[in-house]
């Protein structure tokens, strides 16, 4: 039962991983969830807990809109889409991601 | 800070809240599909559906925390939004602080009036009494008598059918002896449980308790005011009516009697002397009814019946018109006879509230004036893509700011208004202290008034504001926009008709009051001198020893020099009551009419003091003594009424209830007189001579009639207190005393007159300010016409024209509305002066007129000396 280790998200990461699971379309909650899991090969899990809420503050940011649609196993789902401020929030976050890694990076290998 | 930071995000979540349930709906139905989805993977793993179910809730975590997280996100944006707006606005404000001031200085006035006759209704009529839980107190009266004596009293204690039975008597006085002077105190007897049974709190030591006869409590007022807040007070010995009592305790400052009407007495002294009466106050049993109370006091009044029968008739019962009442609330106004008073603040709230009403029109008007003047700025803004709604919040944002900054002024005038009223002293022969503290039912009538004249004011520009699309905003110019100056226009007629109602108010009262103090009372107060005496019971224990010094006095009197009579009285006219209510027997013969007349005791030589001319017969002398055959002076109304257009000197009338008594002989007839109030109409009034009913009076008032005025008032003081240094002697000129009676008319004139001159104000503010916008906006049309050629002098009439009928329409509605509004006054009014007067309504039309005049001429003025270039150029 016991799984691999799995690491912590670093703090303002989860907006990052959430924009970038809904570029490629709407997903509804757990879809969100499970693309974020499948895409890492299970190394990166959010906690259910603070998905809903991150979902909301983004809903009030603008970066996303929500719809209501039909889920794959025919459920009333809310779907989430990003709006074309959450594409450009993507993109400024993704560029300061990359940044903020190569910096570690090199910390690491050199220090 | 913090504080109104918390508000304000408890005001978010308010308004979230009432979105709050489809929203939580929502977010449930988002976790329970959640779940099940992990649930379905975790099944396919090999779970049960139980198992797979219960793990995929566990490792989803608690719902409710993720709720409240969720929701947070929302409330945090309102509050974001919301403080963003109110900084706009506050912005916005800062930018006009002319027309923030005028709206915030209207509000405030309106607010501050509001509140503060609020306050006073409150704290007169509605005020909690200082005591433990008064809602199981009631006030009770046996044989329709509002006192009763103390055996009645001790017996009703003592079949213990309530938790308690006290009793007091308001109405007492007490001489205190301070060095070589004597001052006559307002004194509450108390029954010596009253303290235990009320639960009176005290500010410093402890009170009468049962078994006390010589000790005192102190009022807050008479301990810092006469004893100059000695801090050891307590086991002082005061010299009260000859005997030394000790000081028990003080009350507190913010002490209120049972009684209300901020009466509030110097001190309280055990009420141990047979002859006192006291009024009942019972605590009753947890959850006992008044109406079940009433049940157990009928029971006991049965009982008291067998023991003390009434003494008027032993045939009678103290079951009869026995009472029990609330001790605060309406049904006790009620059976006090207050409705009147009660009436007269309702007409005072309903005045101050259209004061407001105007303040609110006039904020509207200022909202509505620079909407328009903003109404491009706002069309870019929505043409730029910002919601309507957006704006519709930041206009109501700034439609909030401002009432509510007024509301605050508006509170902090009331504070300031109250602590003035609480300093006035009212020249009554009671010992009346307002005690207006701000309390929380001051501060949610405030909150409701700020956010209702937010509402009338505010609400109507915003939504104004934003009407109509973008690209109509954009191409008109607001000069061209017309509905809204009508609606304006209609602001105003309103405004006006109701300051004419207000207006008129104002100048009946003050009418009324002239009228009053110009009003012959029907004797002469200017050559005659009041001295009330109080003598010692203590020291004068027969009538005859009463009678002498009461004799001695007069003589010691007359002997003065420059006094020309001196005469002594029960009652002083417009200053006691004493109407009394009998079946009259005239001529001894035929049928008793029934009669309800002033009946006072005088003496010798009263007529004469008084300058009441005796039209018929005689006036009393001294041989009308006691003992010889009884004699009466009727006034002319009373002769009438009994023996008609006979002559009634010599006639003789009697009582024929309960028991017939001897005939009584007509000796003169006076001239009619004020009795009671100055508003009285045909009061019927019969003298008796004082030597005959009451010789043994404790309290006579002298009167003292004298062509001399330097230096009597104090030389009769001094001639009275060498005779008995003990009395309480209190002495002044007729004329001062006539200020109770005038105190009624008085107060209506002061506070309607105010509110009416308040009301005025305003909406001369609103009429100018509007006036005055309108002609500006016209600046451009009116250099137009000028370079054409026009006239200065038709543009000036053209201007006029508009604003008289503006100012025309509003006068007349409000005067058609006046009529009707201002008849119920009559009860307020003295006689001579009927509620359609027409002085009054001529002079509140001037009035008006000219300021509607003042507010157009000056702008228009300003209007026809613009140079026609600047003007066109302007367009």
């Amino acid at each position: 039962m016991i799984g691999p280790e799995i690491p912590e998200l670093l703090p303002g990461t989860l907006y990052l991983l959430v924009l970038r699971a809904l570029s490629r379309g709407p997903l509804h909650g757990y879809a969100i969830a499970r693309r974020i899991k499948d895409t890492s090969a299970d190394a990166l899990e959010i906690e259910d807990g603070s998905l809903y809420p991150a979902l909301n503050r983004m809903l009030v940011k603008g970066w996303l809109k929500a719809e209501w649609g039909i889920s794959e196993n025919n459920r009333r789902a809310r779907f989430y889409k990003l709006t074309a401020d959450g594409r450009k929030q993507l993109e400024r976050e993704s560029k300061q991601f990359e940044k903020l890694v190569m910096a570690i990076q090199r910390v690491m290998r050199t220090a | 800070m913090e504080g109104l930071a918390r508000r304000v995000m408890a005001v978010c979540r308010l308004t979230h809240s009432l979105r709050a349930s489809t929203f939580d709906r929502e977010l449930d139905e988002e976790i329970a599909l959640h779940i099940e989805l992990r649930a379905d993977e975790l099944q396919q793993d090999g779970l049960t559906r139980g198992e797979a179910m219960a793990r995929a809730r566990r490792e989803f975590g608690s719902p409710l925390r993720v709720k409240e997280e969720t929701r947070a996100a929302w409330e945090f944006r309102w509050l974001e939004e919301m403080l963003s707006d109110l900084f706009y606005a506050g912005r916005a404000l800062r930018r006009n602080p002319g027309f923030a001031a005028a709206g915030i200085v209207s509000l405030a006035l309106g607010i501050g009036a509001n509140t503060t006759i609020f306050s006073l209704t409150m704290e007169l009529l509605f005020s909690e009494p200082s005591c433990r839980s008064p809602g199981t107190l009631a006030a009770m009266s046996i044989g329709g008598n509002s006192h009763a004596h103390m055996r009645h009293y001790r017996f009703l204690r003592d079949v213990r059918i309530f938790d308690g039975l006290a009793g007091s008597n308001e109405e007492a006085e007490a001489n205190w002896r301070a060095g070589d002077e004597t001052h006559r105190l307002h004194a509450m007897r108390v029954t010596d449980n009253f303290f235990g049974v009320v639960g009176v709190p005290l500010a410093m030591g402890r009170p009468i308790e049962p078994g006390d006869r010589d000790v005192v409590v102190l009022s807050d007022r008479f301990w810092r005011t006469r004893l100059g807040a000695d801090a050891d007070v307590v086991g002082r010995a005061l010299t009260i009516d000859g005997r030394p009592y000790t000081v028990s305790g003080v009350l507190p400052h913010d002490h209120r009697t049972v009684l209300g009407f901020g009466f509030s007495p110097d001190v309280y002294l055990p009420a141990s002397r047979e002859s006192d009466v006291v009024a009942l106050i019972a605590r009753l049993p947890e959850g006992m009814s008044l109406p079940a109370a009433h049940e157990r006091l009928i029971l006991a009044c049965r009982e008291l019946d067998k023991v003390y029968p009434p003494e008027w008739n032993p045939r009678a019962s103290w079951v009869t018109n026995t009472d029990v009442l609330p001790v605060a609330g309406m049904a006790r106004l009620r059976h006090l006879r207050m409705v009147p008073f009660v009436a007269f603040f309702s007409m005072l709230m309903i005045v101050v509230g259209l004061v407001l009403l105007i303040a609110c029109a006039n904020v509207s008007n200022l909202l509505l004036a620079r909407a328009s003047t903003r109404r491009q700025e706002l069309a870019i803004r929505l043409a730029l893509g910002a919601g309507r709604r957006r704006i519709v919040r930041q206009l109501l944002a700034e439609s909030l700011l401002l009432p509510l900054l007024g509301a605050g002024a508006g509170l902090l005038l009331n504070v300031w208004l109250a602590g003035m009223l609480n300093h006035v002293q009212l020249p009554l022969p009671l010992p009346i202290h307002l005690l207006i503290q701000p309390d929380w039912r001051l501060l949610l009538y405030s909150v409701v008034i700020a956010l209702l004249s937010a509402l009338v004011a505010g609400l109507l520009p915003a939504l104004k504001a934003t009407r109509g699309g973008v690209s109509a905003a954009l191409k008109r110019t607001e000069r061209q926009v017309e509905g809204r100056s009508r609606l304006r226009g209609g602001l105003i007629v309103t405004q006006l008709a109701v300051s004419v109602v207000l207006l008129t108010m104002g100048v009946l009262f003050v009418r009324n009051m002239t009228k009053s103090m110009t009003m012959s009372p029907g004797f002469d107060a200017e050559g005659t001198v009041w001295a009330s005496v109080r003598l010692v019971p203590e020291k004068y224990p027969t009538e005859e020893q009463v009678r002498s010094v009461t004799s001695a006095a007069l003589s010691e009197l007359r002997a003065l020099p420059g006094v020309d009579a001196a005469s002594v009285a029960r009652v002083v006219p417009l200053n006691g009551n004493s109407i009394r209510g009998d079946r009259v027997l005239a001529d001894s013969s035929g049928e008793p009419v029934q009669v309800r007349f002033h009946n006072n005791d005088v003496g010798p030589d009263y007529f004469r003091t008084m300058v009441i001319p005796i039209l018929a017969g005689r006036e009393f002398v001294a041989s009308d003594r006691k003992g010889s055959p009884e004699v009466a002076i009727l006034n002319e109304n009373l002769a009438r009424r009994l023996f008609g257009d006979r002559d009634p000197v010599g006639r003789t009338f009697r009582y024929p209830a309960p028991t017939p008594s001897a005939p009584i002989t007509v000796v003169g007839v006076a001239a009619n007189s004020k009795h009671f109030t100055l508003g009285e109409e045909k009061p019927l009034a019969m003298y008796s001579p004082y030597a005959q009913g009451a010789g043994g009076n404790l309290a006579p008032h002298l009167l003292v009639r004298s062509s001399r005025r330097e230096g009597l008032v104090r030389e009769i003081a001094r001639t009275l207190g060498e005779l008995d240094p003990s009395a309480a002697i209190e002495v002044k000129p007729m004329r001062n005393a006539l200020g109770f009676a005038l105190l009624p008319s008085r107060i209506g004139a002061a506070l309607l007159g105010s509110a009416a001159l308040l009301g005025l104000a305003l909406a001369s503010i609103g009429l100018y300010g509007v006036l005055a916008y309108s002609v500006t906006r016209r600046t451009p049309e009116i250099g137009l016409r000028m370079a054409l050629g026009a006239d200065g002098r038709a543009v000036l009439r053209m201007v006029l024209r508009e604003s008289a009928a503006l100012a025309g329409s509003g006068v007349a509605v409000g005067l058609g509305v006046a009529a009707f509004a201002t008849r119920p006054l009559a009860m307020f009014l003295v006689p001579e002066l009927s509620p359609t007067d027409p002085p009054t309504f001529l002079g509140v039309v001037g009035v008006l007129s000219a300021v509607a005049v003042a507010a157009t001429l000056a702008p228009a003025l300003r209007a026809i000396r613009v140079d026609p270039m600047t003007a066109l150029r302007s367009e």
